[in-house]
């Protein structure tokens, strides 16, 4: 490790993180898909919509690596476009939550006036399971992407803010945070400069679970009709559209689900390590 | 510790109340009329609001709300717009299904995931741990509507062994309704799988690292006998705990799965609730869901006291 | 037979040409498929795959199809339509006698008929159902507003009084939907709970979301006449009727073909050749079936101006959104006629501004309104893909005609709170069975339905047709009325189109009908 001290903070951490080798390969698939779904325009070698009803049900080949769909559509094209929406509605999900669960954590944790009601409103939500509370909330709002966005962002930021209460909670009792208010510094700065430096790990590893999460809930709910509306491309709206022809065209069910597992699958990894590497407890564990 | 106990419940009343009055207000939300679904497509306007009125959504929604509240607090969860049955009695026969699938489902999960965190936790840092723990992942990252539709084309479609969907014929015996739930459980207990294998595996760790499982060794007891004896034993609260809260979860939870698999359940039961838009049977439902997830908490909680006192609120 | 079978559609079910991937739809909610129980124990049942839930078991109670589908089996009426939909004698002994001025029916009812109580069938319990009907159904609320009295004569007849002339009166009675269900009186109540009817067939169980069963009846009183359609002699020769509601129509096609369902109602029309080269199940068709309409709504906003409805009307291209929504011309038919060539209402009234695309003349008629560019709000549902598939055509016919479009996708059970709202839309897109008798259908037709047609030419249409009685003066007299309805645009029937079944090889005695009947079906 000794050779390591000279290079830059940012190389430390990846040596660090890359330490598991799974991390590794599930962040190289994490980059591949992204950059599938940036650059879908450019290389997708047909149109995500170009209809060839001639050419409809056609297994996977060499000039469609993942079969036709019922319109003639190709798949691979559908999937690398499904990739923009799928992942487009987790990062919105990510940041939603992040911002509300943390600004609801903070002030849970660090007004204890204000923590018995926050929190009893968590613990209401998250006694709802996920997916149900999700649907009720489409139903609700109506099925656009953008609501499904806000549901499931509603759905998800009470885990952000457990998290991030019960880090602000034991942040703030530090003796550096002591000093500080002490010292006269203000509640903002206290918050804000301190406890949210100090709290910003478990946020990260939340935030990789979440997106994962937000990208299986999207599916499911497309799945059952109460998410993106049927015409735009998502991992999970392809699955609805193809399982009835699951008996005689399974590629298109299987491959968008290999899309949705391969997706899920590298961001839990990244996000397992992640925590491994911050938590410095699980650390000694390992 | 009864006092805490209390407190505790007091708690717990309060989170109800808070889910009763937010699915209230958010059903009420939500656009769409059920008077105008019941009646169809010859019925007047007038027709709608004459229906509207007998079903009483023609008064301010507070007042309803109020009504609503009154006769939940004597445990009545109203009448079904669209079953002709009260709320409670359509839940009730929903239960059956939703209660098998439940308790099949974490027997399968547990059966996967306490062998495998155990294996984990005895050969820590080997490729073995490492392939447990992809493999929780793994099984973390599949939709389980998804792995239902290829375990239908797999199983029952191709090779036959199980039924496609549904939960028997009318009539259908107990064995044959059992029967249509294997494979909805095992996609379950599948995907569910992975907590209780992290859970397991942490635990496991901590207890293998405790002063008494040395000794244990140290007093040349087979290492069989130290892990399971010395070890699960006193991993087992944890592990029940997370068993405890996976099953809770998955009487609204298994919603999908009961969509793939075409089971008449609860999950079942809210969703088409929600489409007809029969605001007593979503409220009732949810509300269940969540009582029974609140309380199994609580069990564990008391649990968690009984078993170790030192356990504080 | 209203549309409903849809609009309730409500699980989701949506109807025909719901695509798999909607919705719920995909919930196979309680598909059978696979249960090897199922058809050994099919020897003396049916499994007969409906497009969802019924919304209530009361035929009084909804509009909806799926009540009446179910429970006509339970309940008979005093008459019924044979197969070329005219009226016939089913509880009645014959066709009433009618005085002439119209105001007066004398009715007959059959004695001797078993009600499931087992008792017999008299006036009261005739009489008590009647008015229940008048009371709660909005073709009974109807006739109500012309009723002066409903009195006993003896144990077995009855007198209709009227104030005015209800030339559909008898339709009316016969209509299989939201309809005059007789009942035993002492079993009337709101909500019904008891089910006590004379039909060939009694209630047994509902599970929601999972069957409803009905058993033969043994005590069954059938009439002498041979079938023909829903009237002449019913016989049970099935001992129980399932009806499963299976949402996913793709469920219920797999269904049909593995042999699970002996019958599946409402199939997508792409079905018809995987039925057909299936060789388990046969493919049952009905033309028409239905027709869809677009409501206009003539209260509020841009479409209360009667000359850019016209331009409306005169934009669109009814051939392309009926082949948008069905397909093969095989399962649908583009024609101005409100009733087909073998009808007495058979009018060709409208040709001239039916089916024209005609983009130039709407934009005329546009600059003669002084059309401002406020888009029309197309209020449609995905959850019944074909509404869907006009709306897009729709939408482009009316661009092409300088309209501005805005479509409102909305799930059903939004669409119909949203139509009861002048402020929300211009248009919205539905659909109804085909009925043999103008006035049922659509309900803009009377007075109170979303659109809000209302207007001296309408009122002088529809009274001068609904006060005749003549059935030859009838005929032009509705042609009369087609006439205002294309000159106004108080909606636009798009054509007709087919209803696609699948029953099993085995099923004999099957008639096609508007809403499938499974009495004198038997499994061979």
């Amino acid at each position: 490790m000794s050779a390591m001290t000279a290079r830059s903070p940012v190389r430390l951490f990846l040596q660090r993180l890359f330490r598991r080798k799974l991390v590794l390969v599930a962040v190289i698939i994490l980059l591949v898909i992204v950059l599938l779904a940036i650059l879908a325009p450019w290389i997708s070698p047909y149109s995500p919509t170009g209809m060839r009803v001639s050419q409809r049900l056609r297994p996977p080949s060499l000039t469609n690596w993942f079969g036709t769909d019922e319109f003639g559509r190709d798949v691979l094209t559908r999937i690398i476009y499904g990739g923009r929406a799928s992942l487009g509605i987790g990062v919105a999900v990510v940041m939603c939550t992040m911002l509300a669960g943390t600004v609801l954590g903070l002030i849970a944790g660090y007004f204890r006036a204000l923590d018995a009601v926050i929190m009893r409103l968590v613990d209401a939500m998250m006694s709802l399971p996920d997916i149900l509370l999700a649907i009720f909330l489409v139903a609700v709002l109506g099925a656009s992407a953008g609501n499904v966005v806000l549901a499931l962002s509603i759905v998800y930021t009470p885990r952000v803010t457990r998290v991030v209460r019960s880090s602000t909670l034991v942040v703030r009792e530090l003796p550096f945070v002591e000093a500080a208010r002490a010292l006269g510094v203000s509640t903002w700065r206290i918050m804000t400069m301190h406890i949210l430096l100090n709290v910003a790990s478990p946020i990260l590893v939340q935030a990789t679970f979440i997106f994962a999460y937000a990208v299986l809930a999207e599916a499911g709910l497309s799945f059952l009709g109460a998410g993106v509306p049927p015409d735009i491309p998502t991992w999970g709206t392809m699955i609805a559209a193809g399982q009835q022809y699951a008996d005689r065209a399974v590629w298109l069910v299987l491959f968008p689900g290999l899309a949705i597992v391969f997706a899920a699958l590298s961001l839990q990894l990244l996000g397992d390590g992640l925590r491994d590497m911050l938590d410095p407890k699980l650390r000694k564990a390992l | 510790m009864f006092a805490a106990l209390a407190r505790r419940l007091a708690g717990m009343l309060i989170v109800m109340f808070i889910v009763a009055t937010m699915v209230f207000f958010l059903t009420r939300l939500a656009p769409g009329d059920p008077a105008a679904l019941m009646l169809g497509e010859q019925a007047s306007l007038a027709d709608v609001a004459e229906l509207r009125k007998t079903y009483g959504l023609d008064q301010p929604v507070i007042v309803q709300y109020a009504l609503w509240l009154k006769e939940l607090l004597r445990g009545n969860l109203g009448q079904s717009i669209f079953l002709q049955r009260p709320v409670i009695v359509a839940i009730a026969e929903r239960a059956e299904p939703t209660f098998f699938l439940a308790l099949l489902s974490i027997l399968v999960a547990t059966a996967i995931g306490v062998p495998a965190g155990i294996a984990s936790a005895v050969w820590r840092g080997r490729a073995s741990d490492q392939a447990v723990s992809g493999g929780a992942m793994l099984a973390a990252s599949i939709p389980s509507f998804w792995l239902g539709l290829i375990f239908i084309q797999f199983f029952a479609v191709r090779l036959g062994w199980f039924p496609v969907a549904g939960y028997g014929p009318p009539g259908a015996s107990f064995a044959e309704r059992l029967y249509h739930l294997m494979l909805p459980a095992s996609v379950l207990g599948i995907v569910n799988s992975a907590l209780i294998t992290r859970f397991t595996r942490a635990s496991m760790l901590d207890v293998l690292n405790e002063d008494y499982v040395r000794t244990a060794r140290a007093k040349g007891l087979s290492e069989a006998r130290v892990i399971l004896r010395h070890g699960l034993g006193n991993a087992l609260v944890p592990i029940i705990t997370v068993v405890g809260l996976t099953a809770a979860l998955l009487v609204g939870g298994a919603i999908v799965t009961e969509t793939v698999f075409g089971l008449p359940g609860i999950g079942n039961l809210v969703v088409s609730a929600v489409l007809r838009r029969d605001y007593p049977v979503i409220q009732g439902a949810l509300i269940v869901i969540a009582g029974i997830y609140v309380l199994i908490n609580f069990s564990i909680d008391v649990m968690y006291t009984l078993v170790d006192p030192r356990v504080k609120y | 037979m209203t549309k409903s079978r849809h609009p309730q559609f409500l699980q989701l079910g949506l109807s025909r040409r719901e695509v798999g991937g909607l919705a719920l739809g995909a919930a196979t909610i309680a598909a059978f498929i696979g249960s090897k129980g199922a058809s050994a124990q099919a020897a003396n049942s049916l499994n007969l795959a409906m497009i969802g839930e019924p919304q209530t078991l009361d035929p009084m109670a909804s509009t909806a199809d799926l009540p009446s589908l179910i429970m006509m089996h339970v309940y008979e009426s005093l008459y019924t339509f044979d197969q070329k939909l005219n009226a016939r004698p089913m509880l009645a002994v014959e066709m009433p006698k009618v005085s002439a001025d119209g105001l007066t029916y004398d009715i007959d009812i059959r004695k001797g008929v078993k009600l499931h109580s087992g008792r017999d069938l008299d006036v009261e319990d005739v009489i008590a159902s009647l008015k229940r009907w008048i009371e709660m159904t909005p073709r009974g609320k109807s006739v109500g507003a012309a009723l002066v009295s409903i009195d006993a004569k003896g144990t077995h007849g009855l007198t209709i009084k009227l104030k005015s002339p209800v030339p559909a009166l008898v339709t009316h009675m016969a209509l299989p939907s939201g309809y005059a269900a007789i009942m035993a009186k002492e079993s009337i109540a709101t909500p019904l709970v008891n089910y006590i009817g004379t039909g060939p067939y009694r209630f047994k169980e509902r599970k929601p979301d999972q069957f409803v069963i009905l058993t033969r009846f043994d005590g069954y009183s059938a009439r002498s006449e041979a079938p023909d359609g829903y009237a002449g002699k019913r016989e049970a020769k099935v001992a129980e009727l399932r009806f499963i509601p299976v949402p996913n129509a793709n469920t219920r096609v797999e269904g049909a073909i593995a042999g699970q369902y002996h019958f599946a109602d409402q199939l997508p029309v792409e079905a018809f050749r995987r039925v057909t080269d299936s060789g388990s199940a046969k493919p049952i068709l009905m033309m028409p079936y239905g027709f869809p309409y677009l409501v206009t709504n003539t209260k509020q906003g841009l479409f209360a101006d009667k000359k850019i409805r016209q331009a409306f009307q005169l934009a669109l291209n009814e051939g392309e959104m009926l082949g948008a929504a069905f397909g093969d011309e095989k399962f649908y038919r583009a024609t101005p006629a409100h009733f087909p060539q073998s009808s007495p209402f058979h009018s060709m009234a409208g040709e001239k501004v039916y089916n024209k695309a005609d983009a130039a003349g709407a934009k005329k008629l546009l600059a003669e309104a002084k059309y401002d560019g406020t888009p029309v709000r197309i209020l449609n549902s995905k959850q019944y893909e074909f509404h869907h598939a006009m709306a897009l055509v729709m939408a482009e016919n009316l661009k092409a005609a300088g309209f501005k479009t805005q479509l409102d996708v909305v799930d059903w059970a939004t669409l119909v709170q949203r139509r009861a709202d002048p402020a929300l839309y211009e248009v919205y897109i539905t659909h109804s069975s085909f009925y043999p008798e103008p006035m049922l259908s659509p309900p803009q037709l009377g007075a109170g339905a979303p659109g809000w047609w209302d207007s001296p030419a309408k009122n002088a249409a529809i009274s001068a047709f609904n006060a005749e009685s003549d059935p030859v003066k009838r005929g032009a007299l509705w042609a009369k009325v087609q006439e205002v309805v294309y000159d106004e645009v108080p909606y636009i029937r798009v054509g007709e189109f087919a209803a696609l079944c699948a029953g099993s090889m085995r099923l004999t005695g099957y008639v096609p009908m508007p809403m499938p009947a499974f009495w004198n079906v038997s499994l061979g």
